[in-house]
């Protein structure tokens, strides 16, 4: 019955799980810090040599990369706030009960239920059909009209972007529904005596009590879109106008064979990532923990 | 949207006017706006190509729906394409890498939720922290060692590597779900002789079946619907998944065969997402009790 027993127990059946992800996590991104500072690829003749800070020093140098670096910034703050709105109206609408609610909850949820990859090409043929298809000229039109009202591209980004804040969105919704319902009804009636304006009580109440919340699906919605590769690449066909970080690094490292520049580049993100979680977690910590 | 509060959360009070307005005029707007390209898709799988490609305003043009539906895109999914084979290779590489995460996740939960031992709290965090790495990190470093273990073009290339992202998630599950059970259970079966092991398989894990159903869902449907690691991973046509199958082998060049890649994709997914919608509820209150661990 000792304490040491319990110890032992405990690191035994943490063992698998450390195990896997040690070998599939850590390691690989201990081999990406690495291959970041050294000129691997396969297309090298020779060994492989280290080079520093070097391929940092050259995306800092290329233009191609800070463009890269301010779209995701863009594309990930745009469609962070917006999937927030979105998803705190939803939550708030589907907060109580009603006729058909649970048939509306699935048809909300389906978007991030369904693989993105196919759903995907649902929109790309929605927004950007092939030319000889019936509405092509009328799609054809729209493009025509935000591209030369916004300039070259901004019909890839605006669906890129549409694309994201409809798949997440959903999630955003669904998730903060869930924070919702966890919070004693009794607080909201509490409110609804104290003050008249719903405007206020929505900043008042429902906003610091959704706040753990809130902090999880912002940072959720960011990862997403800051490593939103795939949706970017079928979005527009693989002719990317736009590039993100993370197409740019797949470009490179898959057909470039250049895995050092691609790993420092997909390593650009981390920082970004780093602070999110850190004011995350800031957030997160409610300010009287129950003991564990 | 928040106009309305009446005493709850939900603003579904006052005037039918303010109803309208501040209820059911939005809510009809979000679902039509996120069913809208499903049904796209829906209508595109079954419309003949006679009528995919003619002009828009041509007669008897009637873009919103088909007059004659046809199933020659979905014949031609089974005829011409591997897509029975993209269907088994998927099912078995979720199935395996669930049940890897699933034996993981459930000791790990259940050390985190109940024993007490040094560096409990940071690993807790640190194994929620890997849940949220991107795969965008992680694509690189992994095409190289699964080439190095000559893994690449098969199935356990993606067996091996989907648990990075579920193990982390399910052990958060299970752990919350864990917290809930009461700890006097347990402490009644081991006065009564049982050992702590025992305790745990014969007690506490029946207990937490719904939480390892929502769990096992749960990592199910993330493999299923996983893109970015298929994709590097494999190469040749008979190992593809569903997705990267559908994408990659209906998609030659600049040419789309739309007919069949919608109903690849309406076939392929649409049993996997009414899962997941029946057992929302689950996956839900699994997420909610790791937020509020």
């Amino acid at each position: 019955m000792g304490r040491a027993r319990d110890i032992r127990l405990a690191y035994l059946l943490l063992a698998p799980a450390l195990i896997l992800l040690v070998t599939a996590l850590a390691y690989p991104i201990g081999w990406e810090i690495w291959t970041s500072l050294t000129d691997l690829s396969p297309l090298n003749e020779g060994p492989t040599a280290f080079v520093g800070l070097e391929n940092y020093r050259r995306l800092a140098a290329d233009p191609a990369f800070w463009r890269a670096a301010t779209v995701t910034v863009v594309f990930a703050a745009v469609t962070c706030t917006v999937k927030l709105a979105l998803g705190l109206g939803l939550a708030l609408l589907l907060a109580r009960p009603f006729r058909g609610r649970a048939l509306v909850f699935m048809a909300i949820f389906l978007p991030w239920a369904y693989p993105a990859s196919v759903s995907v090409i649902g929109w790309y043929w929605t927004l950007s059909p092939p030319i000889p298809t019936a509405y092509s000229v009328f799609m054809g039109n729209m493009k025509y009209a935000v591209d030369s009202a916004l300039g070259g591209g901004a019909w890839a980004f605006l669906s890129v972007t549409l694309f994201n804040i409809w798949r997440g969105s959903s999630f955003v919704g669904v998730f903060l529904l869930a924070g919702i319902n966890a919070i004693p009804p009794e607080l909201f009636e509490y409110a609804a005596l104290e003050s008249k304006s719903a405007w206020r009580r929505f900043w008042l109440v429902t906003v610091p009590l959704l706040k753990p919340f809130l902090a999880l699906a912002v940072f959720l919605a960011l990862t997403t879109a800051f490593a939103d590769l795939a949706n970017v690449w079928m979005l527009t066909a693989g002719r990317i106008v736009y590039p993100v970080i993370g197409t740019h690094a797949y470009w490179l490292a898959i057909h470039g064979g250049q895995f050092g520049p691609a790993s420092a580049l997909s390593l650009t993100l981390a920082p970004f990532l780093i602070t999110a979680l850190f004011l995350l977690f800031r957030m997160f910590d409610p300010p009287e923990r129950e003991p564990a | 949207m928040a106009g309305r509060a009446g005493s709850g959360a939900g603003m579904v009070e006052g005037s039918r006017w303010h109803k309208w307005v501040f209820f059911h005029v939005p809510l009809m707007v979000f679902v039509v706006g996120t069913l809208f390209p499903f049904y796209w898709m829906l209508v595109t799988a079954f419309r003949p190509d006679g009528e995919l490609y003619r002009p828009w305003r041509a007669v008897n043009n009637t873009p919103f729906w088909t007059t004659q539906p046809t199933l020659e895109h979905a014949i031609y999914l089974f005829k011409q394409t591997m897509f029975a084979t993209w269907l088994w290779n998927t099912m078995f590489i979720a199935l395996l890498s669930t049940l890897i995460s699933l034996f993981c996740g459930l000791l790990a939960g259940y050390a985190l939720a109940r024993l007490r031992f040094p560096l409990a709290g940071g690993l807790g965090t640190s194994i929620f922290v890997t849940y949220l790495v991107p795969p965008t990190l992680l694509f690189i470093p992994l095409a190289n060692i699964i080439r190095d273990f000559r893994l690449g073009d098969t199935p356990w290339s993606l067996i091996l590597t989907y648990p990075t992202f579920l193990i982390p998630f399910c052990t958060w599950l299970l752990m919350g779900y864990f917290k809930t059970i009461p700890k006097e259970l347990e402490e009644c079966a081991r006065i009564d002789g049982a050992t702590r092991v025992r305790a745990m398989i014969q007690i506490i894990f029946p207990i937490a079946t719904p939480g390892i159903l929502s769990a096992g869902i749960f990592a199910f449907t993330l493999s299923w619907n996983e893109f970015i690691y298929a994709l590097v991973f494999l190469s040749s046509p008979q190992q593809k998944t569903v997705p990267v199958g559908v994408v990659s082998e209906l998609i030659r060049g600049d040419v789309f065969f739309w007919g069949p890649l919608m109903a690849g994709a309406l076939l392929g997914s649409i049993p996997v997402a009414l899962i997941y919608s029946f057992f929302v509820e689950h996956y839900v209150a699994g997420l909610t009790g790791a937020v509020k661990g």
